[in-house]
C-alpha cells in the first residue's frame, strides 16, 4: 500500500490517495471499456462458437477477452480487499441504513455480474453452472420460479443473461459505486498502473475456456468453495441462506455499532478463511465427478489441471486470417489445430477432422495459436490404454468399449502370468485371476518381465508407423491402426513439414495386426498361414520360397496352411469383438474367453439366429458399417455365450458367410457325414481330427544370469540380469491328444508340449525351494492348421505321439496266440522322471498330478489308452474303410463278440 | 388433475396479495374516516403503506408477465430419436433407458442441483457436477442427490424410431 501511494503524484491529498477502492474503480472502468469492445466479435446467439472463433483467428479480440476477464477478476478481488481495508479498523464504519444495505446488495450484484459473464461463455462449465443457478433460484420460496426465469430466461437463449450482464448489473454496480465513492473517475496513475498490469497478464495468460470434451466441469473459481458446501447438503437450497447471512453481516458492519459490529466482523473473517480453504480444495483437489484427487494421482493433469489451461496470446500465429476463417467448425466450435494442419487426408469417415477434430484424440490445447502452446501435453500417439479414457473412450465416443477392454486377457495376461507362476512353483494352481499390473519381483514375475509380457495391450506404442510383425501392444491402435501407402511415404519423407496423410483408425483389422504377438507362444498366426518356426539362424536360411524370415532373426519353413486361410478368411472373420476386446468378465484362460466354435458355422441342426432388429447396438452399427444394408437378416449366434456373428447369416435354407474386410460371399458347408455318423467319436472336438500339424517343442531350459543385459518389458527399459531360455528343437507334427473335463463332460482335444522344461531356480538370487525345477506339462491348443480332410484312423489309434507317448516305434505283435503292444521311444529318457523327452505320459501308465498347464486337462488314463490301442490292434490288419471297421463305429462290442479265431486282441 | 407448480405458486401469491390489498383498503378507509385526526406521522406511514401496496402490485404484474410468457414459450411436444437396442442414450434434457425389456425416459437433470447427466459407467449414470450416481431404474446409488430421477411420460411414434414427449 505504501509503495502505491508514493507513486501517486499528490500523495498527501486525501482525494488523490490510491486505495484498494480507487484501484477497483480503475479496474471497473477497464472492465466496462473492454466489455464494450468485446461485444463486437461476440455473438449472443452462439456464444461458444463466436468465442472459439475469435480466440483462434483474431489475436486482438483474444487479448481484449483476456483483458475483460482479468480486469473483472481483479475488480472482484480488489473490491473484497477494499471491504477488508475498511473493516479492519476499530471504529465503526457508521454509514446510513440506506447506503448500507445498498452496499451489501452491491457485493451480491458484483458476483452476479461475474457469474453471468461466466455463463456467457456457453461452454460445458457454463451450461452446467446455468443448470445449477436455475435450480437454486427456483427453489427460493414464493418467488423462485419468477426470479429464475427473469434472471436466466428461456433455456435455449442467452439473450436475457447478456442483457443483465451488460446492462442491469453494470448499471447497478455503477450506481452503488458512485454513491459511496470519493471520486467519479480514477486518477491517471491508478488507471495506468491497473491497465499495464492487467494488459501484461492478458498477454501472458488467456481466460479459461472449456474444450467441451473433458468430463470435469467446474464453476468459476470464486464459487468453487460454495460448490463444496453445496455438495454436503442434500437440500442445497439452504446454502442460499449463507448468502443472505453474509449480506446481513456486511450490512451490520456498515450500519451497526458496538459489540454487534465486532462480532459481525469476526464472523466475516472466519467465514472468509473457511471459504478460502474450500476454494483451494475445490480448485486443486477435485477431479471428475467430484472425486478427490491428489496431485500425484494419475489423471490429475487431465482432470484437475485442464481447468488452468491458459496459453499466451500469439500475435503472429503462423497462419493467416483467411485460413482461420476457412477452418471447419468441429462439434460446435473452432479448433486452432485445423488451421495449421489444413485438410489432412486418410481418415475413416467417422474420424474425419470435420467430425471430431484433432483435439478429441490428440489432446493439446485447441484454443492456443502458437505451435508450442498448442502442442503442450499433446498425445502424439493416442489409443494407449493408460489414456484411452481421455482419447478413444470419452463419453461421446467409445466409452463402453474402453471400459470392457481392460478385462480381456490381451490386456490382463492373467492366464500367461498364472501359468508361469504355477510352473515356477510359486502358485499351486494355474487358474488364479491376476493382472499384468500386479507383477512383482519373484522368479516367475521377473521371468515374465524379461521374456513374455511385451505382448499386452497396455504396452504403449511409442513410434510412428504401421503395425507389423515387430509390433507389440499399442492399446486400441494395436488392431485398428492402418497406414495407406501415401501415409507411410509421407511419414518417411520429411519430419519437419506438416504431414498431409494421416493413418486411419478403422475397422480394417488384418492378420498383420494380430501377427506380431500371435506369432509367438502358440504360434497361431504363423501356423494359420502355414509357417513353422525352425531353430535355424538367419544366416543359415536356405534361399528358397519355402522359407521366410520374420523379425530379421527367426527362420520359418512352409507347412500346410489352414484351409480357412486358403479360402481367404482372416482372424477377425471368426473372432468377434466380444471375444477379442473382452466382454466385461474376467477369465482365467484363453479358451474360457474364447466364444466361437466350429459348430457355430458348420452345423446340420437348426441354426441359432437373431434378427437384425434384435442385435445389440454395437454389433448392429459395426455390421451396418461393414456390410451396408443388413435389414431383415437372420444372423447366426454362438452356442457358448450367445454373441452374434455379424458376418454369417441364414438365408432361405443356406448359411451365407461374408469376409469382414472384403465382403466376399461364401456358402457354409455342414460337417461331412463322417463327422457325425457314429457315436464312437462323440467326445472328439473338431480340431482333434482336423488339425494337420502343430508346433511341438522339447528340451527347454531356463536359467537366470545376473550379469547378462536384460530388458524389463513392463517398464520398457534395459535392466541388468535376465532369465535366459535355451531351446531343444521344434517340429511340426500331428499333435498329441488329451482329455479336457468341463461341466458338460469330457472332450478330446489336441495338446502340445507347453512346457516340458527345467528351470535353474538356484540361479535366481534369493530363491527358496528346489534348485532345479522340472515339469512335464502339456497345454491345450487350437492349432489353427485346419485341414479339410481329418486324420486317418491309424494316425491316432496306432500313433504313439497321438497317445502321448512321444515319438518311437509302437508295434503290435502276436506271438503264441497272444497279442502285445510294445513301445520303443525315439528319445532318451529324461533324468528327472524317466519318461522320454517328448512324452506326456508313460506307455500304458497313468499319469496324474502336475501334468498340464490347466487343472482340467489330462493325458489318457490307462483304460482309455487300452481302448484306443484295442482298436489300433484291429487296424493293424483291417483297413480303415473295411466293413469290419465301419461296423465297429456303430457297435464295437458286437464286432468284438463276432470276431474270428484269427483275431487276437491285446490281453490287458 | 395435475398442478403446474408455477400456477400453484402464482395462486398462492396472488391470494396473499389480495389480502394485502384488502388490508390497505381497510386502512385507507379508516384514515378517510379519521381524516381530521390525521397527523404528520400518520401521513408518512400511509404513504409507506401505499408504497408497499404498489410494490406488491408490481410484483403481481411481474409474476403474471413471467407466467404468461412461459406458457407461450412452452413446447407442446418434443421428438427425440429412439433405438431400442441401445441400453442408455443421452439426448439433451432426457435419458432413454432400455433395461429389463422396458423402455423408460428419465429427465437428465440430476435431482441435486439440476446438472445434466451425460455419462454412464457400467450400469450407473453419473452426474459430472458433484458425482451423484443413479442406477438404470433411476434410483440414487450415491449422493449428494437423494431423490430418484424424474420419470417422463412418453409415447413411441408409429415408425418405432422416435419418442414423443408431451408437455
Amino acid at each position: 500500500m505504501e509503495i502505491i501511494s508514493k507513486l501517486s503524484a499528490n500523495s498527501n491529498q486525501k482525494k488523490n490517495r490510491t486505495t484498494y477502492g480507487t484501484l477497483a474503480l480503475a479496474m471497473f472502468l477497464i472492465v466496462v471499456v473492454s466489455g464494450i469492445l468485446l461485444a463486437v466479435p461476440f455473438d449472443v446467439k452462439d456464444p461458444y462458437l463466436s468465442i472459439t472463433g475469435f480466440v483462434v483467428s483474431n489475436p486482438w479480440a483474444s487479448l481484449i477477452r483476456n483483458l475483460h476477464f482479468w480486469s473483472a477478476q481483479f475488480f472482484l478481488i480488489l473490491s473484497l480487499i477494499h471491504l477488508y481495508d475498511h473493516y479492519h479498523y476499530k471504529e465503526n464504519t457508521g454509514l446510513k441504513k440506506g447506503i448500507s444495505w445498498r452496499l451489501s446488495l452491491g457485493v451480491l450484484i458484483i458476483f452476479l455480474a461475474m457469474l453471468t459473464g461466466f455463463l456467457l461463455k456457453g461452454d460445458a462449465d457454463s451450461l452446467q453452472a446455468r443448470q445449477i443457478l436455475d435450480t437454486l433460484a427456483q427453489r427460493i420460496p414464493l418467488v423462485g420460479n419468477m426470479l429464475a426465469y427473469t434472471l436466466l430466461g428461456d433455456p435455449d437463449s442467452y439473450q436475457l443473461i447478456y442483457v443483465h450482464h451488460i446492462a442491469t448489473f453494470t448499471v447497478l454496480i455503477t450506481v452503488v459505486m458512485l454513491e459511496h465513492s470519493r471520486r467519479f473517475w480514477p486518477t491517471m496513475g491508478d488507471f495506468l498502473i491497473s491497465l499495464s498490469a492487467v494488459l501484461l497478464l492478458s498477454f501472458l495468460f488467456s481466460a479459461p475456456l472449456h474444450d467441451n470434451l473433458n468430463p470435469t466441469v467446474k464453476g468459476p473459481w470464486y464459487f468453487v468453495g460454495f460448490q463444496e458446501i453445496l455438495h454436503w447438503l442434500s437440500h442445497p437450497e439452504w446454502s442460499l441462506l449463507i448468502f443472505l447471512v453474509v449480506l446481513i453481516l456486511i450490512y451490520e458492519v456498515n450500519a451497526g455499532s458496538g459489540r454487534a459490529v465486532f462480532l459481525c466482523k469476526k464472523s466475516l473473517l472466519i467465514f472468509a478463511g473457511i471459504y478460502f480453504l474450500l476454494t483451494v480444495t475445490g480448485l486443486f483437489f477435485r477431479g471428475e465427478g467430484w472425486k478427490w484427487m491428489n496431485p500425484w494421482d494419475t489423471g490429475y493433469r487431465y482432470s484437475v489441471l485442464h481447468n488452468f489451461k491458459s496459453p499466451r496470446v500469439s500475435f503472429s500465429p503462423g497462419f493467416n486470417l483467411k485460413d482461420a476463417a476457412a477452418s471447419p467448425v468441429v462439434m460446435g466450435r473452432k479448433e486452432s489445430c485445423l488451421v495449421c494442419h489444413k485438410e489432412p487426408h486418410g481418415f475413416a469417415d467417422a474420424h474425419k477432422p470435420e467430425a471430431i477434430g484433432c483435439f478429441s484424440c490428440h489432446g493439446g490445447d485447441p484454443f492456443a495459436t502458437s505451435k508450442k502452446q498448442s502442442h503442450r501435453s499433446l498425445i502424439l500417439i493416442p489409443g494407449d490404454l493408460a489414456q484411452a479414457d481421455q482419447t478413444c473412450g470419452t463419453t461421446q465416443c467409445h466409452p463402453d468399449i474402453v471400459q470392457r477392454l481392460p478385462t480381456g486377457l490381451m490386456a490382463t495376461l492373467s492366464g500367461m502370468i498364472s501359468v508361469d507362476r504355477y510352473v515356477f512353483n510359486e502358485q499351486n494352481n494355474p487358474d488364479e485371476l491376476t493382472n499384468i499390473h500386479d507383477l512383482g519381483n519373484s522368479a516367475a514375475d521377473i521371468h515374465l518381465k524379461n521374456l513374455c509380457v511385451r505382448c499386452h495391450l497396455g504396452n504403449p506404442k511409442t513410434t510412428y508407423g504401421p503395425v507389423n510383425e515387430m509390433s507389440r501392444g499399442g492399446g486400441c491402435l494395436a488392431c485398428h491402426l492402418n497406414y495407406t501407402e501415401e501415409a507411410e511415404w509421407d511419414l518417411k519423407r520429411n519430419p519437419d513439414t506438416l504431414l498431409n496423410f494421416h493413418p486411419s483408425v478403422s475397422l480394417k483389422i488384418t492378420d498383420d495386426h494380430c501377427f506380431g504377438c500371435h506369432s509367438r507362444s502358440g504360434r497361431i498366426s504363423t501356423s494359420y498361414q502355414g509357417l513353422h518356426e525352425t531353430t535355424l539362424e538367419a544366416g543359415q536360411m536356405p534361399d528358397s520360397s519355402n522359407y521366410r524370415l520374420i523379425e530379421e532373426s527367426r527362420v520359418f519353413k512352409k507347412e500346410p496352411e489352414d484351409v480357412h486361410h486358403k479360402l481367404g478368411l482372416e482372424c477377425v472373420d471368426c473372432h468377434h469383438s466380444y471375444e477379442v476386446m473382452g466382454d466385461g468378465n474376467l477369465y482365467a484362460h484363453e479358451e474360457d474367453q474364447e466364444d466361437v466354435q466350429c459348430a457355430d458355422c458348420h452345423f446340420n441342426t437348426n441354426p441359432m439366429t437373431v434378427t437384425t432388429n434384435n442385435l445389440d447396438n454395437e454389433s448392429a452399427k459395426i455390421a451396418a458399417l461393414r456390410f451396408g444394408n443388413i435389414e431383415n437378416r437372420n444372423f447366426l449366434t454362438t452356442h457358448k455365450y450367445g454373441h452374434v456373428l455379424i458376418n454369417a447369416y441364414v438365408e432361405n435354407d443356406s448359411v451365407i458367410f461374408l469376409t469382414k474386410n472384403t465382403g466376399r460371399k461364401m456358402l457354409m458347408k455342414p460337417p461331412a457325414p463322417v463327422c457325425t455318423r457314429d457315436k464312437a467319436h462323440d467326445g472328439m472336438t473338431c480340431s482333434a481330427c482336423h488339425s494337420a500339424w502343430a508346433p511341438t517343442c522339447i528340451g527347454c531350459h531356463n536359467t537366470y544370469d545376473p550379469n547378462s543385459p536384460g530388458y524389463d518389458m513392463l517398464k520398457n527399459k534395459d535392466v541388468k540380469g535376465s532369465w535366459i531360455e535355451y531351446i531343444g528343437s521344434y517340429s511340426p507334427q500331428e499333435p498329441a491328444l488329451g482329455i479336457r473335463t468341463n461341466g458338460t463332460g469330457r472332450e478330446i482335444i489336441p495338446v502340445i508340449p507347453g512346457m516340458v522344461l527345467t528351470i535353474d531356480r538356484a540361479s535366481f538370487p534369493g530363491s527358496t525351494g528346489d534348485s532345479i525345477i522340472f515339469h512335464r506339462l502339456f497345454a491345450p491348443i487350437a492349432p489353427h492348421t485346419t485341414a479339410a480332410k481329418g486324420r486317418d484312423c491309424k494316425s491316432c489309434h496306432n500313433n504313439p505321439v497321438a497317445l502321448g507317448y512321444g515319438r518311437g516305434k509302437l508295434d503290435y505283435s502276436v506271438a503264441k496266440g497272444q497279442g502285445k503292444w510294445t513301445f520303443e521311444p525315439y528319445y532318451q529318457n529324461d533324468i528327472h522322471d524317466r519318461l522320454p523327452a517328448d512324452a506326456w505320459t508313460g506307455f500304458l501308465t497313468n499319469r496324474t498330478g502336475r501334468v498340464s498347464t490347466r487343472s482340467n486337462v489330462s493325458p489318457f488314463d490307462i483304460r482309455t489308452q487300452q481302448k484306443i490301442l484295442t482298436v489300433g490292434a484291429c487296424l493293424t490288419c483291417h483297413d480303415e474303410g473295411s466293413a469290419v471297421m465301419l461296423q465297429s463305429l456303430t457297435d464295437y462290442q458286437k464286432v468284438l463278440n463276432g470276431r474270428s479265431v484269427k483275431c487276437i486282441l491285446p490281453d490287458w | 388433475m395435475k398442478f403446474n407448480f408455477t400456477r400453484l405458486n402464482f395462486y398462492f401469491y396472488r391470494d396473499s396479495t389480495l389480502r394485502l390489498l384488502l388490508l390497505i383498503c381497510c386502512k385507507f378507509i379508516t384514515f378517510i374516516v379519521n381524516f381530521k385526526q390525521m397527523e404528520k406521522a400518520g401521513r408518512r406511514s400511509f404513504l409507506r403503506l401505499v408504497m408497499a401496496g404498489i410494490i406488491a402490485l408490481f410484483v403481481l404484474l411481474w409474476n403474471r408477465l413471467i407466467a404468461d410468457h412461459q406458457e407461450l414459450r412452452k413446447q407442446k411436444t418434443q421428438i427425440i430419436p429412439f433405438n431400442k437396442n441401445k441400453a442408455v442414450s443421452f439426448d439433451g434434457n432426457y435419458i432413454v433407458v432400455n433395461h429389463d425389456e422396458q423402455t423408460t425416459v428419465f429427465s437428465a437433470h440430476c435431482t441435486h442441483l439440476g446438472c445434466l447427466i451425460n455419462k454412464k459407467e457400467g450400469d450407473r449414470l453419473i452426474c459430472p457436477c458433484h458425482g451423484s450416481e443413479y442406477n438404470l431404474d433411476g434410483k440414487v446409488i450415491k449422493g449428494p442427490a437423494w431423490k430418484g430421477l424424474v420419470i417422463i411420460p412418453f409415447k413411441i411414434t408409429s415408425d418405432g424410431n422416435h419418442i414423443e414427449i408431451i408437455g
